[in-house]
């Protein structure tokens, strides 16, 4: 007996104030509950993944007011925590632990007249010890990190900034047909290259928005989910990956990540290549981050994601449709969600205007830490056995 | 730009005295002799508690590198990831690194603040 996602519930997103993470995660389980036609009586797990901004607990489980759960737990896996999160559901599931579990994301980073920067910033008021000598000399921000590792794989593969920008321009063709997606004004790849540096070689339009609010799916048996109120978005596959990349000699830091361990599984668990594979919800927090999972996952050969991007691959009408809400780059930061998110919309096809017509199988990925971790999720609205997938 | 003021904290004070002697340390592994970054705990190979501060070469090269341009006034940054000839890579600024290149060869140097600890950077070779 499969799996399946039965219910999504999304509140809003982004300059969202005067709600805490605790309060817009159970505004989201509540909207997903009802978006499956369940009563939220009817739930009997929670699994729960928090952001930067705030710490919904276990206490959720009360402030839902839930009672006789039989799962109920805080996952964190950084950026990959959603796809671990509704794999632990599909678990949960098909062993009868639980019969229908809410995940859900929350977070709320960002505060009325406070830059979206400041919001993450972690620069401490005094500099101590070995730590803050580096952090005093600019190693002060994940934007810097992914910034080495861009570089990184620009020197070893000849990757261009215009290239990242490819990613960026494509997201966001994608964003404009996104009516809740926060940036929809056009771009070129004249804007891309125009905006200011973060930390070069990353320009501000290489880097995810940040935003408030929350995200919750439904996990129910493939069975049950046919007979709820959306239609169902069935799990075939999943995988996780983290690398323990280590900084030393020999380290593949900026150039692979976990997704040549996590993406393998989950296809093999589907039944599944690449070849099959029609659209991609990536975790997108840097435009870096895109072309690194797609070379790792098999779309194109390493070293080649630049060309790859750049070839109009990635955008509406392309050969590869991924991020096709606008990602994190362009739609809504809420960590690996986001790709989630959009997956279901497509996989139901809910997604108007930027509706994909070659939706039955869906790769999604997330990615945490600097390229340390990463979960991968294989989605489609045919059961297992009963998909048409015959390449792309 | 001035140079940040860096306190101690107790866990890295031999650094920090090595650095007043114009000398890099590191840890190292007391009983598989494997080096290992300054922050580093415990030996991942052989699973040992014992690290000892001990001097490195100070030869390195350049992995890879980034800019940070300051919001405000001021000069934009080398950062980098370096690659020591013992192995472990460390957390870098860069200091007259006009040119970065991957592999490029690096020395390790202590910039002097007039308060504070001083600051490790590599130049270039
Ligand atoms: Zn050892």
């Amino acid at each position: 007996m499969g799996a399946a996602i039965a219910g999504l519930g999304m509140t809003e997103m982004g300059k969202v104030y005067g709600r805490s993470a605790r309060r817009l995660a159970a505004d989201a389980v509540r909207l997903a509950a009802a978006d499956a036609g369940l009563a939220l009586e009817e739930l009997d797990g929670l699994l729960i993944s928090h952001g930067m901004g705030g710490s919904p607990g276990i206490e959720l489980a009360d402030v839902l007011g839930l009672r006789d759960l039989r799962l109920l737990t805080v996952m964190n896996a950084f950026g990959a925590t959603a796809g671990a999160m509704i794999a632990s559901a599909a678990m949960a599931v098909q062993s009868g632990s639980a019969s229908a579990v809410a995940c859900v994301f929350a977070d709320a980073p960002l505060r009325p007249k406070v830059s979206a920067g400041a919001a993450y910033d972690s620069t401490p008021r005094e500099f101590r010890g070995y730590g803050g000598m580096t952090a005093a000399q600019g190693f002060r921000s994940v934007n810097a990190l992914y910034a080495l590792a861009a570089q990184r794989h620009m020197a070893e593969y000849g990757t261009t900034s215009e290239q990242l920008g490819a990613v960026a321009v494509s997201t966001r063709e994608w964003a404009r047909l996104n009516p809740i997606a926060q940036m929809r004004d056009p771009m070129t790849t004249a804007d891309h290259q125009a905006s200011r540096w973060v930390v070069e070689p990353l320009h501000l339009l290489d880097c995810c928005l940040v935003s408030n609010g929350a995200v919750a799916v439904i996990v129910t048996a493939a069975d049950r989910a046919a007979d709820l109120a959306q239609p169902a978005v069935h799990i075939l596959g999943w995988g996780q990956g983290h690398p323990g990349n280590r900084y030393e000699r020999g380290s593949d830091f900026g150039l692979t990540t976990g997704a040549t361990i996590s993406g393998p599984a989950a296809l093999k668990m589907a039944g599944m290549t690449v070849a099959d594979i029609q659209m991609c919800q990536l975790y997108d927090c840097y435009t870096i981050t895109t072309l690194l999972t797609l070379e790792d996952y098999g779309f194109c050969a390493k070293g080649e994601g630049g060309e790859f991007v750049a070839s109009g691959a990635l955008g509406p009408g392309g050969a590869l449709p991924t991020n096709t809400g606008g990602g994190q780059l362009s739609g809504y930061y809420m960590w690996g969600m986001t790709p989630v998110s959009e997956a279901i919309i497509q996989a139901r096809g809910q997604a108007g205007e930027r509706q994909v017509a070659r939706n039955e199988t869906i790769l999604v990925s997330g990615n945490g830490g600097i390229l340390d971790h990463h979960s991968t999720l294989i989605l489609s609205p045919a059961q297992a056995g009963s998909s048409t997938t015959t390449g792309r | 730009m001035t140079p940040p003021t860096i306190r101690r904290d107790g866990r890295s004070d031999a650094f920090f005295d090595a650095a007043g002697r114009g000398e890099l340390v590191i840890k190292r592994c007391a009983d598989c002799a494997a080096w290992h970054a300054p922050e580093a705990s415990g030996c991942h190979l052989c699973g040992g508690a014992a690290l000892e501060w001990t001097r490195a070469s100070g030869d390195a090269v350049l992995i890879t590198w980034a800019k940070v341009h300051p919001r405000g006034e001021g000069d934009a940054l080398h950062i980098a990831f370096v690659e020591l000839a013992e192995g472990p890579w460390l957390h870098a600024a860069l200091d007259g690194v006009d040119d970065p290149s991957a592999g490029l060869a690096l020395k390790a140097a202590f910039v002097r603040p007039d308060d504070g600890e001083p600051l490790l950077v590599f130049r270039t070779a």
